[in-house]
């Protein structure tokens, strides 16, 4: 079909601009219920490690939900790419493109599966609705490049006018560990998708759509006024950071480094990092700039709106071809540990600036185990798959949150009576690290240690980082506790990222603790007492 | 009892005012008392409003309240505590390996962005938190036995400690309570003083930490929710009272005092709930089945929808950060209401709320130093509100100082006055819309298809506005706005709910097994009316069952046809749910199976009920009621109109008014924008039809 020329945008005033912008966070929230409710994984419909956005007709942000921000890197992929492939005058109300893949397909992980679909009003393409669901599959796999890492699915129909393209849907799910799983979350996504279509065309049935574009247009003017305005505030200047980069696929760490130049209203901001690995930790340029946007939006101003326009006066950079922006091949699996490096390195940089804005390191991991199996009774594929909190970086006015998910992820956990129902595993002991916080005048939160005994053999796969580098404090604050492994008698040491478990072994994954802020000598008599009486010790 | 007592008394006790609303069986007359509230100890407000509605309604009398038969009430004294953190110092004793889970929660962060915010107040601290060795597994059977003495030395800890109340959790105690009981029974002997609850008495459900969380809450508000009602039904007494109290819980059910004293963590919504028991009662009289309610006062909006007359209940919600297990209306709130502040921020666009002006200073208007206008200042500017004299002309306004800090805001906007003021009406507008899309289309409900009732201080001002937001076409507006939740209390039943939870294929074998699940839960509802006191021929129960495709989390409610649970109605139930599915989530997923989840029964206990008395329409000319004229703002108009204004006591059942028109009360205003169309019914209710 030809699509009709898009609507002519009018005029608009700061109040429809307001009303249309909440109108559109209604949206993306429905989408998102929509998800969760109707899935079936336990990533999913417990977890929550999911993410709805809307989408304009060139691909920009208009408006993503409070999920998960690393999914904005795959959000800000696939439309382009999409618009790089595909026609617009081939699309039809009713299509629904699907993809993974990080190089063809703008995405971060394969795992995270997208499905996008454009919104028709009168004939023609206005936005588009998009959402991702991780997928717990593609387990057990190598990460030397990404061929080991999974099915690699560039954007392709798999619905065409509304009519599903079971060939395309047959092939995704034959190379699928867990297919019933994968399919019933595909139809939760459809189901998100159908939201956002209604809800996105009443709105443009309401206020015609030529206004509702306008407005998206306006939004995102705002979220730029508003990051300028923000970055306006903070001191110029040249600020340089460092650290290293530590997980079980690497002999000895990496370095990596930062450069942020903060000039008026605008961010300039220079990794450097040594060349792509042949391990699964490297980052794609979309990871690299959802990081980066997610960590000068939360220090600067939380409040701006994650929308296109707030990247618009941040300039990001990083050589191609290297860990933090990878190439084809790269594996990239295990790219949420590097990201949430880079998030504490931005923030290291930016303490020098606005040392009353930040807070010390986190505990810069996301700790992951991915466990699987085949069921004794039915032979059946198993895949569990679960993300571990850590300590909170310390803050200029208060001690770090203990055991929660920091920066680039905010997945829940998987209740232990859900997890158990479920899978041939049982959870001994869920609990704080004594010893983990950061010590400080306000001190880092602490991390988190979960102990899983197998009830059948299965393998396991550890995602995890600062097991050998440390959390940094800030002006004085001591450095959070490291993460480690723990494993239970009999169980054979990993080999770098993965093991095995026997029925009734055991084994522990202790999160790292997170960075302290000023000097512990500043620390007040109540918290010390608060401390001496609950059991909170300091890492060493 | 006694064969005088014929006044049936509700009296709804707030941070603010204690509303007492007073209603006589034998003649129909409604007496309507407010006092000031007195937050140190509620019951004395409450009694003292009590014995004064009952001396204004029986003046000759010597002991006025003896006449009452009937007492309910709906408090926010579990709310306060949880807010303020003002409950009790509560123990936990716990499974081995599990004293941090209440402070780990599901490991999310408060806030995406803010690195500032912080998690709720972790209602006991981990030098309290005690674990004791035990563990079952998912299947119920024991893996470790429960340490006795560990249960008995945690106790002793506790009692040494002096808490003053303990929760028990242990891990699948909604499997088999077994331990949870035992370790109860030690811990009464030990700290014989102490609040004891188990998380499988109060929340039998899985998920540890929602578990966990809930009977904490209640643990904190036992000893609070004791000390009251040990404060107020005494009270009561001496007025010369001789009912039993009642009191509203948060799914709108009222229960006796000693069962609100057993779960207080069910009584944490209240407050709210009454008003939308209230809304379901004149809905229901009105002919309004279907409909949205939306309680505006100065600070919040409150709202929750009621379909088929009966309103939305979730199993579980988070209330002020912490996660509650329990049946409870579903009303969601915003922050928005009269006082809410408008601002440019940085971005340049304009946002109201959620900051609030207050009672003090309050908006601009009322004088006392203000300068960043409230939503009151746009509607005084706009003429919506009178624009000198608030409540019923006790209170100046300043329209002036209303007008320069409009103007002011005006000026950065690039906008003029007017164009300002209704610019802030259109924002806080579609704050409130947003607030009733989560209740409505979020949960599969299509706003358009019911009617909105207002009210609250700033309800009936904004109600037009917001319908024609959610394309609404109809708006219904109680005779008294202000007091409805204490209304509320003498238009209600006595209600609870009850559930089991049992996991079964939706296939005809199960229907036996189905049939023994349900069973229980029916006699536990027939044992509460037996306890309630409720005449056989006044019990009423709906059966329902939660369902969902096997393998999914979130389940839908599908009702159960009457009689046992047979092979066919099995089969209904299947087809109901997937019909609900459909209409939901936009699929039926063919082939895959479906699970019974939670078997559920609402008891209703049927009582004489206040019955708002019926007129029949007199003529539609309005005159009589028009008390003046002034000039209003309305955007359909591009500019001031002459505006006829109503005094909303001289309104009669018949009366039709056109817009653009204003009904002054005490308590609110009412807004009909051009075009509108408003007319009285037999219940004096105020119904706006929008074009």
């Amino acid at each position: 079909m030809t699509a009709a020329a898009p609507p002519e945008k009018p005029e608009l005033d700061p109040i429809t601009v307001e009303v249309i912008g909440a109108a559109l966070l209604s949206i993306v929230d429905e989408t998102g219920e929509a998800l969760v409710r109707a899935s079936y994984s336990t990533n999913v419909k417990e977890r929550r490690d999911c993410s709805t956005a809307l989408f304009d007709r060139e691909g920009r942000t208009l408006c993503q939900a409070e999920h998960i921000p690393i999914h904005l890197g795959s959000f800000i992929g696939i439309v382009p790419k999409i618009l790089e492939l595909h026609r617009i005058e081939d699309m039809a109300p009713g299509d629904v493109f699907i993809g993974n893949d990080a190089y063809m397909g703008g995405g971060t992980h394969l795992p995270d599966i997208v499905l996008a679909e454009p919104i028709f009003v009168d004939g023609a393409l206005v936005a588009w609705t998009v959402n991702l669901a991780h997928h717990a599959d593609f387990a057990d796999r190598g990460h030397a490049h990404i061929y080991q890492e999974g099915l690699r699915i560039p954007p392709i129909r798999l619905y065409r006018a509304g009519e599903l393209q079971k060939d395309v849907q047959d092939l995704v799910l034959l190379n699928c560990q867990v297919p019933r799983e994968r399919l019933s979350d595909l139809r939760a996504q459809m189901a998100a998708n159908r939201v956002g279509v209604g809800r996105f065309s009443d709105l443009c049935a309401r206020y015609g759509a030529g206004v509702v574009l306008a407005a998206g247009d306006a939004l995102l003017d705002y979220a730029e006024r508003k990051m300028r305005t923000a970055i306006a505030a903070l001191p110029d200047g040249v600020f340089h950071f460092e650290d290293v980069f530590d997980g079980p696929e690497f002999e000895t760490a990496l370095p990596l480094s930062v450069k942020v130049e903060i000039r008026g209203d605008e961010m300039r901001i220079d990794f450097n990092a040594p060349p792509q690995q042949r391990a699964g930790a490297n980052m794609t340029w979309t990871a690299l700039a959802a990081t980066t946007y997610y960590i000068v939006k939360s220090v600067v101003d939380p409040s701006v709106p994650p929308n296109a326009g707030l990247a618009r006066p941040i300039a990001v950079n990083a050589p191609k071809g290297s860990f933090l922006n990878c190439a084809h091949p790269a594996a990239v699996n295990g790219r949420v540990q590097t990201c949430q490096r880079v998030a504490d390195l931005v923030l290291g940089a930016l303490a020098q600036a606005a040392p009353e804005r930040v807070t010390a390191c986190t505990n810069s991991a996301c700790c992951v185990a991915t466990f699987s199996g085949e069921r004794a009774a039915d032979r059946a594929l198993w895949v569990y798959l679960e993300t571990f909190g850590g300590g909170g970086g310390a803050r200029p006015i208060k001690d770090g949150l203990d055991g929660v998910h920091v920066h680039v992820t905010n997945t829940s956990n998987l209740p232990v009576e859900a997890l158990e129902l479920e899978y041939p595993l049982t959870v001994t002991r869920y609990e704080l690290v004594d010893g983990s916080a950061g010590a400080g005048r306000f001190r880092g939160g602490m991390g988190l240690r979960r102990v899983i005994r197998a009830e059948e053999d299965c393998l396991v796969r550890v995602d995890v980082s600062r097991t050998r580098s440390r959390s940094w404090g800030l002006l004085g604050g001591g450095r959070g506790g490291p993460g480690a492994l723990e494993l239970g008698p009999g169980v054979a040491p990993f080999r770098q990222d993965r093991g095995e478990l026997k029925a009734g072994q055991w084994f522990a994954l202790v999160t790292p603790g997170g960075g302290g802020y000023g000097p512990l000598e500043d620390r007040g008599e109540a918290e010390k007492a608060a401390d001496a009486q609950d059991g909170v010790t300091f890492a060493p | 009892m006694r064969n005088d007592a014929t006044w049936r008394a509700g009296v709804d006790s707030g941070g603010t005012f204690t509303d007492v609303c007073l209603f006589d069986e034998a003649t129909g007359r409604t007496v309507v008392w407010k006092v000031s509230s007195t937050p140190s100890d509620p019951s004395e407000a409450i009694a003292g409003g009590v014995a004064e509605g009952m001396a204004q309604a029986r003046p000759d009398n010597a002991s006025p309240a003896s006449a009452i038969r009937y007492f309910g009430h709906g408090t926010t004294v579990a709310t306060n505590a949880l807010i303020t953190h003002r409950g009790a110092r509560v123990g936990l004793i716990t499974s081995e390996g599990f004293r941090d889970l209440l402070e780990i929660g599901r490991q999310k962060r408060p806030s995406l962005y803010d690195m500032f915010a912080d998690k709720p107040l972790t209602l006991v601290p981990r030098r309290l938190r005690l674990e004791v060795a035990e563990r079952l597994r998912h299947d119920g059977t024991v893996e470790t036995p429960l340490d006795e003495e560990g249960v008995r030395r945690a106790a002793a800890t506790l009692r040494d400690a002096g808490v003053g109340a303990v929760a028990i959790c242990f891990l699948y105690s909604f499997v088999d309570p077994a331990h949870e009981r035992r370790a109860r029974a030690i811990v009464e002997e030990e700290l014989s003083e102490a609040f004891i609850c188990a998380s499988h008495e109060i929340a039998p459900e899985f998920r540890e930490f929602e578990r966990l969380s809930t009977v904490v809450v209640n643990a904190y508000l036992g000893p609070v929710m004791e000390r009251y009602i040990r404060r107020l039904a005494p009270r009561l007494e001496a007025l010369g009272m001789s009912v039993a109290p009642h009191l509203t819980q948060s799914n709108g059910g009222i229960v006796s005092f000693d069962t609100a004293a057993r779960a207080p963590v069910r009584a944490v919504l209240s407050g709210p709930s009454t008003g939308v028991v209230a809304a379901e009662a004149i809905g229901r009289q009105a002919g309004y089945a279907d409909l949205i309610t939306f309680d505006m006062g100065g600070t919040s909006t409150d709202v929750a929808l009621l379909q088929g007359g009966q309103p939305k209940l979730a199993s579980e919600a988070v209330v002020h950060g912490y996660p509650i297990k329990a049946p409870m209306l579903d009303i969601h709130t915003v922050g928005a209401g009269g006082g809410s502040i408008a601002h440019i921020d940085s971005g340049g666009l304009l946002k109201v709320g959620p900051q609030s002006a207050g009672a003090d200073p309050g908006p601009v208007c009322y004088g006392r130093g203000a300068t960043e206008p409230a939503v009151t200042d746009a509607n005084i500017v706009l003429g919506t509100l009178n624009p000198t004299h608030l409540l019923d002309g006790r209170m100046e306004v300043r329209r002036d100082l209303a007008e320069a800090a409009i103007a002011a805001l005006g000026e950065r906007l690039g906008l003029g006055v007017m164009e300002t003021a209704q610019g802030v009406i259109s924002v806080v507008t579609a704050n409130m819309a947003r607030a009733i899309r989560v209740i409505s289309v979020q949960r599969g409900h299509d706003p358009r298809r019911y009617a909105l009732m207002a009210f609250g201080g700033a309800g009936p001002l904004h109600a037009a506005r917001l319908a024609q937001e959610l394309d609404i076409k109809s708006v219904v507006i109680p005779r008294n706005p202000g007091i409805l939740c204490a209304m509320g209390l003498l238009l209600t039943d006595l209600r609870a709910d009850f559930a089991a939870t049992r996991l079964l294929p939706a296939v005809a074998a199960s229907a036996e097994v189905a049939e023994a699940a349900l069973a229980p839960v029916v006699a536990e509802a027939e044992t509460w009316f037996e306890r309630e006191g409720v005449a056989p021929e006044a019990r009423r129960m709906t059966r329902t069952v939660d369902m969902r495709y096997r393998g999914q989390n979130y389940e839908l409610a599908v009702a159960a046809p009457p009689g046992p649970v047979t092979a066919e109605s099995v089969a209904a139930l299947a087809e109901g749910f997937e019909a609900a599915h459909l209409r939901r989530y936009g699929f039926v997923a063919e082939g895959e199976e479906i699970d019974f989840v939670t078997f559920r029964v609402e008891a209703l206990g049927l009582v004489r009920k206040a019955a708002l008395p019926e007129r029949p329409p007199g003529p539609a000319d309005p005159a009589s009621a028009r008390i003046g004229t002034r000039r209003v703002w309305f955007p359909e108009t591009g500019g001031f109109a002459d505006t006829s204004v109503f005094a909303r006591e001289r309104l009669a059942p018949g009366m039709t008014l056109v817009g653009p028109a204003i009904v002054e009360q005490m308590d609110t205003t009412t807004v009909a924008p051009p075009g509108a169309r408003l007319h009285v019914d037999a219940i004096n209710n105020l119904i706006m039809e929008l074009a």
